[in-house]
């Protein structure tokens, strides 16, 4: 055991001293983390803001009751910001080049067709780049469009013709929809992130670890060990210790760093703690199996890169794959990954670590499938 | 010559080792893949409903939303089954409509309908159809409602007469168009948002790891072997800048061909994107070479080369449309080539631009290119003499 401890502060010393090891298992993580948490940050929380330009060909009391009751409250909530555009030339304009996201356009005569009973028509443009800015004007325009039909049929059932200057306004709303989604059992964009790259870069970053003997044996250094008084299964259990040394590491930093830094809301500690050790294990246990199929350390290095990669993308780590549903989501039960983030949601509403027993459990399987399989093989990478 | 000969012989490196063959073909692809499911605009956005009112209005408001083309509905029949199925992700929303949806509205009281969603793209278009059902239901409901109030008669009869009166009332209709005029079209498939933006990410990101690439070859002392024979290292370093070059080419072609075929993608104006793409493969060049002659080992430039190939990729809009961003990251978003590519590559693909539309953007990339480039190679004719 003494020998593996003095493979492993070697091991480590080596790392540190060209800093690789704190650039993949701390630095790239946390800054990738605050991109996208700050760029995600308002498409997650459902926060979108967008620019509309209206265009007033009627100034009659239908185009009133449009920009007052239909886009002004909108405006007060910080939804939407409306300017005014003087020509339709203009607004098709900067509709265009994308300036505004969409543009309504009220067209010359419709109170008097609204008023009358006559068919009559409100124009959206929107813009092509601008997809789910120019959705939400369509809608706002066909919910303004209800009301108004609303009223007319009101006016149409009483039989006076006309309607009468603010019904539209004072109409009952007969149903609403109250949203209820629950901040629980999803995680916020900050907390996504984090964790989402922290356990996407634990698998580049516990890589290193039993992949070295491959290095150690080309170099000649695995030889000279070997010659010593050293059993092969020391050389491979400090090998091993490194991996799960560096992952630990890795994890445990990124959880506190971006706690206080990009307050992410990881839970419940111990729970945390269960989630982290189960996943360091995995991934040190899929890591070396992938390095005992390899020949070179180049090949060892691509390879466990392809695994790592293509785990962390089904696993969701940078966008949730669960969500589409089907084939994917089934095959993203198979990662580790997958199953750290939905522990960490199974926390977030506040349960307690009980809450992760299950996905824990799921990264031992995987954990104790790869690793006994590593074990088997493991012989390969300590043979002369 | 030689610099082609050294450029021949990187690439050559690169397609003998196996393992590329992954990340320049299998990897971008699988991303598109993943991303076209993920977030993939023609998705059919799935809604679980439970309907705790037997009555007819809320029957008539369930048959409504089932009828909406871009929804698929699953009827639930306990509370806590549903809001699993949507904490889990097997559904994008829940809808309940509460038990005395009828009763409510026949008081002329308002009915609410609760609604939890899963925090993603789809359940964000889900949200309006939900309203708009909502608010085509309300048109007669309230026209009831008032009419029972203003009639006195009961609010079955007042019903009848708020149908019958819409069934001649024309409805104020909404139309959506283009800017110019023209019918719009959100997309025309769920991988066709996605592809441009991946192709520049990955026109980067592969880039990126060529910086390693170079490093290996100093390490095992190719470019010193070459150093001793009568060559110049302005041979070498045009040498080496032509191969990533190229490679950053292979992987464009690859990734637009390859959408091309099995997902279908379009990409409009033949001389305009390859231009766009050319003038950013020499961006992703010039950013290899410098940070493949300032790191001193692979361990290092692969790392960094992640941070900057994904990094960048975020804020330039390659991950997620910019329009989705707070202000603040649309303002710096441009100060990322990736930025500039996308704004090109929207220019050509949604707008129908040609070569001369995007000049301005390619004239911004070049000038990324010329200052990565210029600094490159200063950097590696210092390493390589060193």
């Amino acid at each position: 055991m003494r020998t593996s401890l003095v493979i492993l502060g070697k091991d480590l010393r080596q790392r540190l001293r060209d800093r690789s090891v704190l650039l993949i298992s701390i630095v790239v993580p946390l800054v990738l983390a605050s991109i996208f948490g700050l760029i995600f940050h308002n498409a997650i929380g459902g926060r979108l803001s967008f620019k509309f330009a209206v265009v007033d060909q009627d100034h009659g009391p239908a185009a009133h009751a449009f920009i007052s009751a239909g886009l002004a409250p909108l405006e007060q909530r910080g939804l939407i910001h409306v300017v005014r555009e003087p020509t339709l030339a203009a607004a098709r304009t900067a509709t265009d080049q994308n300036k505004v996201a969409a543009t309504f356009v009220i067209p010359a005569g419709l109170s008097d067709a609204v008023g009358h009973g006559r068919p009559a028509r409100l124009t959206v443009i929107g813009s092509v780049d601008s997809t789910i800015g120019a959705q939400v004007a369509e809608s706002i325009a066909r919910s303004f469009a209800d009301v108004t039909d609303s009223a007319r049929i009101v006016a149409a059932a009483i039989g006076g013709g006309g309607i009468s200057p603010g019904l539209a306004a004072r109409l009952p709303n007969p149903i609403s929809i109250a949203d209820v989604s629950t901040k629980s059992r999803q995680l916020d964009a900050g907390t996504f992130y984090a964790a989402g790259m922290a356990i996407f870069f634990l698998f580049f970053a516990v890589q290193s670890g039993t992949a070295s003997l491959l290095e150690e044996r080309r170099d000649g250094t695995l030889a000279r060990m070997l010659v010593a008084p050293i059993s092969r299964r020391a050389v491979l259990v400090g090998k091993l210790l490194t991996s799960l040394v560096v992952g630990l590491v890795s994890l445990v930093v990124l959880a506190v760093a971006t706690h206080f830094l990009l307050s992410a809301r990881w839970g419940n500690v111990l729970g945390v703690a269960m989630l982290i050790v189960a996943a360091v294990l995995a991934a040190s246990a899929v890591m070396t199996l992938v390095a005992t199929l390899a020949r070179t350390p180049e090949q060892a290095g691509s390879w466990q890169a392809m695994v790592a990669l293509v785990l962390g993308m089904l696993g969701g780590a940078f966008f949730p794959v669960a969500q589409a549903g089907g084939v994917l989501a089934t095959l993203s039960l198979a990662t580790p990954q997958a199953w750290f983030l939905r522990g960490l949601e199974n926390m977030s509403g506040g349960a307690g670590a009980g809450a992760v027993l299950g996905p824990t459990g799921a990264i031992l399987i995987f954990a104790a499938i790869t690793g006994g399989l590593a074990l088997a093989r493991a012989g390969r990478l300590v043979a002369r | 010559m030689k610099a082609l000969t050294i450029a021949g012989n990187d690439l050559r490196r690169l397609v003998r080792w196996r393992a590329n063959i992954f990340f320049l073909f299998v990897l971008p692809m699988l991303i598109i893949l993943l991303l076209g499911a993920s977030f993939g605009g023609s998705q059919k956005a799935r809604l679980g409903v439970l309907a705790r009112d037997p009555g007819p209005l809320a029957q008539r408001f369930t048959r409504t939303l089932s009828e909406r083309p871009s929804t698929q509905l699953v009827r639930y029949a306990s509370y806590s089954q549903l809001q699993k199925a949507v904490s889990q992700g097997d559904l994008d929303a829940g809808l309940v409509i509460p038990a005395n949806y009828d009763s409510l509205l026949a008081q002329g009281r308002t009915a609410t309908l609760s609604y939890f969603a899963r925090p993603n793209s789809v359940a964000q278009q889900l949200r309006p159809t939900i309203q708009s059902v909502a608010a085509e239901q309300s048109r007669t409901l309230a026209a009831a409602q008032v009419l029972q109030a203003r009639t006195g008669t009961s609010f079955a009869s007042a019903l009848t007469r708020a149908n019958t009166a819409a069934a001649h009332t024309p409805r104020l209709q909404v139309l959506m168009t283009a800017p110019d005029g023209g019918r719009y079209t959100v997309t025309t498939g769920r991988f066709q948002e996605g592809a441009s933006t991946e192709l520049v990410l990955f026109i980067f990101l592969t880039s990126m790891t060529g910086a390693a690439f170079l490093i290996e070859t100093r390490r095992l002392g190719i470019s010193r072997r070459i150093l001793s024979t009568p060559t110049s290292t302005r041979t070498i370093v045009v040498g080496q800048l032509l191969g990533r070059l190229a490679v950053a080419l292979a992987q464009a072609l690859i990734i637009v061909l390859g959408s091309l075929l099995f997902f279908g993608v379009a990409w409009g104006n033949v001389l305009g994107t390859a231009a766009v793409i050319l003038a950013f493969c020499l961006v992703g060049t010039g950013v290899a070479v410098l940070v493949g002659s300032t790191f001193s080992s692979e361990e290092q430039a692969r790392p960094v080369g992640f941070l900057l190939g994904l990094g960048l990729a975020a804020l330039g809009g390659s991950m997620a449309p910019l329009e989705v961003f707070p202000s603040t990251a649309r303002k710096i978003a441009h100060i990322t080539p990736h930025a500039w590519a996308n704004d090109a590559f929207s220019k050509l693909l949604k707008h129908g631009g040609d070569l001369v539309t995007v000049l301005p953007q390619i004239g911004v990339l070049l000038g990324f290119a010329a200052v990565a480039i210029v600094l490159a190679v200063w950097r590696l004719q210092r390493t390589l003499t060193a």
